[in-house]
């Protein structure tokens, strides 16, 4: 009995079903409506620096996490960047296979020390590599909703 | 115990709101720069940080105090969480004064956050699972059933009436309209409370703290650096804390006996012999009315089933012989749960200090309490401060 016995299915014992009925909406807090807004309104890409300790905070803070200094210089950091690392995505979140392998890369925005994790697009997965040059390829302007998946994807340069 | 001393020497507080733009670590950064500020302390100064959430679930982020260390000035620090539900908030101090305490680090700053908009349709609905998943879940329990059925046996031993309950809702609501970090700062009347909704019986509307977004601070050090950058330290003479049985069927629900072992825990450590007498301010966990009646007796302010005589007598009163909850506690600060408790030492602190402004209570005292309770509505978490 109990923890000594194989379990193959918890639903052949006594049990109770149930589900915890709660959903989020996140604001994207003061820093975060700045950059959302460039992205949505101009589609550009907004970082924050920290003039005491030389960072640029991609996406941008109201605070240096550093020096605790308030950040609010909000300065355009333009939409290219670097493949810092990246990889191929074949299943769902399910374990379902996907029907186009996605390619999902960490791209660090050129001259800051911030970046995003995104798709990559309009590649063969077989010629990515790490240092290639890429850059944010935005949802025409009517389309975009404030919101990361404004950007489709980065595409190399 | 080979301890050191350990004193409060800052403090920062957000305003309490029912929606916040800012995000977590946002209000986070922004209780804690205040406290830093107020005691002309950097972030470099910092040696740890002790965070204080509630429930992952409010924000709606797992491993939410790991996501809100960078605003908590826990770059690349020593940082832990602790956590005991709705208790958090003075755990929290309890947390940020071992690690001080032990001689391990001589300045942690202690940061509480919570966000509770994020949810919805409401954050009560992240409650469910506090309940027995198989006996009591079935019955699609809400959380306000607990404070009912605790609140009517508190009521029907001693008896008590609703009317006297509702003074302390009253007296904490007008508290607050002197906070200016207040949520609900409201001149309202014991009718007031009586005929507003009724949502779980005996339970109304105004019985009940509302839910909140905030964040609170505190900076603690050790006795040679306290006294290097003030010359108004508080200290923290005595920590307690205590859980009952999670078996609520098998708790005592008139009486919370594990608020009164944290108490005498934290009054054993501090010297205190009669806190009746020796308290001369305190700060009693009251998200509902009725919990700072049960909080008081609890604590030993006062006898078994007495605590609502004082109430109007005015005993608790600002001007009274033993203040509760002169900031206005959660009923009219807010509760944003983790916050509030620090939020409550933060106004011991202030009090202490002389520094409460409006809300200052009179006769300049040395010797205040703040008290937390939560966890499956069985621990409590006690503070006691002096000057
Ligand atoms: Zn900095």
């Amino acid at each position: 009995m109990g923890i000594t016995e194989k379990i193959k299915r918890n639903i052949d014992m006594t049990s109770w079903k149930d589900k915890i009925p709660v959903n989020y909406i996140y604001t994207v807090g003061i820093a975060g409506e700045k950059f959302f807004r460039e992205i949505k309104d101009n589609g550009k890409i907004v970082g924050t620096k920290c003039e005491k300790c030389e960072v640029t905070f991609v996406p941008p803070k109201i605070y240096c996490e550093r020096c605790f200094s308030r950040l609010e210089n909000y300065i355009d950091v333009g939409t290219k960047g670097t493949v810092h690392t990246f990889t191929i995505c074949y299943e769902n979140v399910d374990g379902t296979k996907k029907e186009e392998p996605t390619i999902i890369a960490m791209v660090k925005i050129d001259g800051t020390d911030g970046g995003l994790v995104h798709w990559l697009g309009e590649i063969d997965s077989k010629d990515v590599e790490i240092g290639m040059s890429v850059e944010a390829i935005f949802k025409a302007k009517e389309e975009r909703e404030g919101s990361i998946l404004d950007i489709k994807y980065f595409k190399p340069t | 115990m080979g301890m050191r001393r350990v004193a409060i020497v800052g403090a920062g507080l957000t305003k309490f709101v029912r929606r916040a733009q800012e995000t977590g670590k946002e209000l986070a950064y922004e209780a804690a720069k205040m406290a830093l500020d107020s005691c002309e302390l950097t972030l470099e100064d910092v040696g740890c940080v002790s965070l204080g959430t509630a429930p992952d679930a409010f924000d709606g982020v797992h491993m939410k105090g790991e996501y809100l260390s960078d605003g908590a000035g826990g770059w690349r620090k020593p940082v832990m969480r602790p956590y005991v539900g709705g208790g958090t908030g003075v755990f929290n101090a309890i947390h940020g004064w071992f690690h001080v305490a032990s001689g391990l680090f001589d300045i942690c700053l202690v940061v509480a956050e919570e966000k509770m908009s994020s949810c919805y349709p409401h954050p009560a609905g992240a409650f469910l699972t506090i309940f027995d998943h198989t006996t009591e879940q079935p019955l699609k329990p809400n959380l306000i059933w607990i404070f009912a059925l605790e609140m009517r046996r508190y009521m029907e031993t001693y008896g008590i009436s609703h009317r006297d309950i509702a003074l302390v809702s009253v007296k904490n609501k007008k508290n607050a309209m002197d906070h200016p970090c207040a949520q609900i700062p409201q001149e309202i009347t014991v009718d007031d409370v009586l005929n507003s909704e009724v949502l779980a019986d005996p339970v109304h509307r105004l019985d009940i703290s509302p839910t909140s977004d905030g964040a609170a601070a505190l900076v603690l050090v050790a006795e040679h650096i306290a006294k290097k950058i003030t010359d108004k330290p508080v200290w923290i003479d005595g920590v307690g804390w205590n859980v009952d049985t999670a078996y609520w069927a098998t708790r005592d629900l008139c009486y919370p006996r594990y608020v009164e072992k944290a108490a005498r825990m934290a009054y054993e450590m501090a010297g205190i012999k009669e806190p009746h007498k020796e308290i001369q301010v305190a700060e009693p966990y009251d998200p509902f009315d009725y919990k700072e009646l049960h909080h008081m007796e609890g604590l030993l302010l006062c006898g078994k089933g007495e605590a609502p005589r004082l109430t109007a007598e005015g005993v608790t009163a600002r001007d009274g012989n033993l203040p509760t909850c002169p900031s206005g506690g959660l009923l009219g600060v807010g509760n944003p749960i983790a916050a509030s408790g620090v939020m409550k030492i933060c106004e011991i602190f202030w009090q202490l200090r002389g520094e409460a402004g409006k809300r200052q209570v009179p006769g300049k005292p040395k010797v205040g309490l703040a008290q937390a309770w939560g966890d499956l509505m069985q621990v409590g978490t006690v503070i006691v401060m002096k000057v």
